[in-house]
């Protein structure tokens, strides 16, 4: 049989799913409503330069994230995972997919273990977004580091992971290793050079765009997009000590070839490399601590213009205490972007702070009151707004969460 | 009763004062009732602490004859239940032979795994209805653990030990009625770092006895699973 169509293979799929044997499915659905009050300009979200979800503009009633998650079992070692949000951003469409995979999850051998990922999924990058949906059990708005993963990054290829389960084998710890090839990220660092680092919540889409339509003076990217032909990589590696301390560090690189150029869209290929490392660790008495650390360069090379270059490096700490069902985390984040080659403009030096208060009060309903203070310095401003480089934006949210779901 | 069936200790009858023989016998025959466990076989007491002096409790204890062989246990039908994301209880011991089912009480799916090599099995996928038991024909260590939840973990002590048990509240664990002979104790806990030469003790039983063994550990324990994280934090 010649499958010529994805939609034909889907139909194949569900077809032999209920021809075939039932497997089991797992579902999530959740909404969380948000009562916005902030200060600060508009938001990059809404066109402007604000580095906050939410401007002046948007305090009241907002939606924070209508979400719909699929597992479903193919099988004993095969699962399809969907992920679908809608923002109440200025989104292409109105609901889309954030992630969107199959996992392959052999039983361990020997104290092996081997994970095959292939589809639309987050790279192992985020220390504090480890809950459904790419949630963060401590705050409501990501690190700078991980806004910036939710806004640009997503691979869209093939991911294989290896496992030392050491403590199964009575150690202390245990050791993986991760490898992906992967391409449509080729957009992947355009954010950074126009609007610099955010601290929000909100995730790009795989079919999506960044910004409004049409507003100036970036309009929206389309980040999820192939322009050369050249295939990225990343290896990344961690170390556990039990279940108290996770080490991690990741090298990424999307090899782009920064002379391309999407001759429909106009975008060019952003030849983006980076590496990250961090630590979490988590004790009996409820308290979190996490620091992680992101710096790389990003450039493009338009025909007429020559090359522009941006060195790019976040950093955050993180400590969080859970008491019974109260958790109380505070964050600190610090960014900046710097041009470093001729003619290139748009740097950015900011630092943030964060105060969260969450309450859960059972396993459908959470409360998250949220502040954040952020300073940032963007020469853009003044350039294509006309006004001051320097601004302090506050946006203070109170978050309700009700999720229902197989689990 | 005892293990070996003693018989009861003879009684030496003396030659004069009968009333007061009576009395003694009577007296004599109470203690030697009261005794009478003791006498036939010894009682094995043994006791954990930490290195900082507490005590440890549920500690795997495990008592091998050192000479001839024991009389195996009988085989038992555990359960181990998967409760909110977790094995519960998260450590069985049980004799060879034995057969342990695996009940899910989520309503997820789990996917129950050992690559240990006294007993490597996989459950498939499964929720609701129990997988049919699975037999522990082997002595030994099996780790188990779910293939989709990394954070659940349990171990199956299968023991084809004359005596086993776990210590108490109070780190010991007692066992009457040893039949008298050479005998090697060993302990197990999941957390414990120590050597195995610390791990082990012999000792003998004798008749009317009481032995005492005791086990200091030299290292700190590993760190407790942690149990203030909801089991669900870890999608990624």
């Amino acid at each position: 049989m010649h499958i010529r169509r994805p939609s034909t293979a889907i139909f194949w799929l569900l077809g032999a799913l209920a021809c075939g044997r039932v497997w089991a499915t797992d579902w999530e659905v959740s909404l969380d409503t948000r009562l916005v009050s902030a200060d600060g300009e508009k938001s990059y979200l809404d066109g402007g330069m604000g580095i906050l979800r939410y401007g002046s503009d948007r305090s009241g009633v907002q939606l924070g994230r209508a979400r719909v998650a699929i597992s479903q079992d193919l099988g004993q070692i095969l699962v399809l995972k969907l992920d679908a949000s809608a923002w109440g951003e200025h989104d292409k469409n109105p609901v889309d997919l954030t992630e969107a995979y199959f996992e392959l999850r052999p039983y361990p051998r020997s104290g092996w273990r081997v994970r095959l990922k292939g589809g639309a999924f987050y790279a192992p990058i985020s220390l504090e977004n480890r809950t459904e949906g790419w949630e963060s059990p401590y705050t409501l708005s990501s690190s700078a580091l991980d806004s910036w993963v939710a806004e640009e990054l997503r691979t869209i290829g093939l991911e294989a992971k290896v496992d030392w389960m050491g403590t199964r084998l009575g150690h202390d710890f245990d050791v993986g290793l991760a490898a992906a090839v992967f391409g449509w990220n080729e957009p992947a660092g355009v954010e950074l050079a126009t609007s610099g680092f955010n601290i929000t919540d909100w995730q790009s889409s795989l079919f999506g765009r960044v910004g409004p339509y049409g507003a100036a003076p970036f309009g929206a990217v389309r980040e999820y997009q192939q322009i050369d032909s050249h295939a990225g990589y990343y290896v990344g590696a961690n170390l556990k000590y039990l279940d108290r301390l996770t080490v991690q560090a990741l090298h990424y690189d999307n090899r782009a070839d920064p002379t391309a150029e999407n001759e429909i869209t106009g975008v060019y290929a952003w030849k983006t490399k980076f590496d990250t490392a961090g630590l979490r660790f988590e004790d009996d008495s409820g308290w979190t601590a996490i620091v992680q650390w992101l710096g790389g360069e990003t450039s493009v090379w338009p025909d007429d213009v020559g090359l522009l270059k941006w060195d790019f490096s976040t950093r955050y700490a993180l400590l969080s205490k859970r008491l019974g069902r109260n958790t109380l985390s505070a964050r600190y984040d610090n960014f900046d972007v710097t041009p470093s080659a001729p003619g290139s403009s748009g740097d950015q030096s900011g630092h943030a702070w964060t105060l969260a208060y969450r309450f859960e009060l059972d396993k459908h309903w959470r409360l998250t009151l949220e502040w954040v203070n952020a300073r940032s310095t963007q020469s853009n401003r003044a350039i294509f707004f006309g006004e001051a480089p320097f601004a302090t934006q506050n946006q203070l949210q109170l978050a309700i969460r009700y999720a229902i779901g197989s689990r | 009763m005892t293990r070996d069936g003693s018989p009861w200790r003879p009684f030496v009858r003396p030659a004069a004062h009968q009333g007061a023989y009576r009395c003694l016998q009577l007296i004599a025959g109470l203690v030697a009732l009261l005794a009478a466990p003791a006498a036939l076989a010894g009682a094995l007491v043994v006791n954990v602490h930490m290195a900082d002096g507490r005590a440890l409790p549920g500690v795997v204890v495990t008592v091998q004859p050192l000479e001839g062989s024991a009389k195996p246990n009988p085989p038992i039908e555990a359960v181990m239940d998967q409760i909110d994301l977790a094995f519960s209880p998260d450590l069985l011991v049980i004799p060879v032979g034995s057969t342990v089912t695996f009940p899910n009480s989520d309503t997820t799916s789990h996917q129950v795994y050992s690559f240990s090599p006294a007993h490597p099995f996989q459950l498939p996928l499964y929720r609701g209805k129990p997988r049919a038991p699975e037999r522990f024909d082997r002595a030994g260590l099996v780790t188990l653990g779910c293939n989709i939840h990394d954070n659940m973990l349990a171990y199956i002590v299968v023991t084809d030990a004359a005596y086993f048990g776990r210590t108490s509240a109070s780190g010991a664990w007692s066992q009457s009625g040893v039949a008298r002979g050479k005998y090697r104790v060993t302990i197990w806990y999941p957390r414990v770092r120590d050597a195995a030469a610390n791990l082990q003790r012999d000792v003998t039983i004798g008749d009317v006895e009481r032995a005492e063994v005791s086990i200091k550990l030299e290292k700190t324990l590993r760190p407790a699973p942690l149990e203030k994280r909801p089991h669900s934090w870890d999608a990624y």
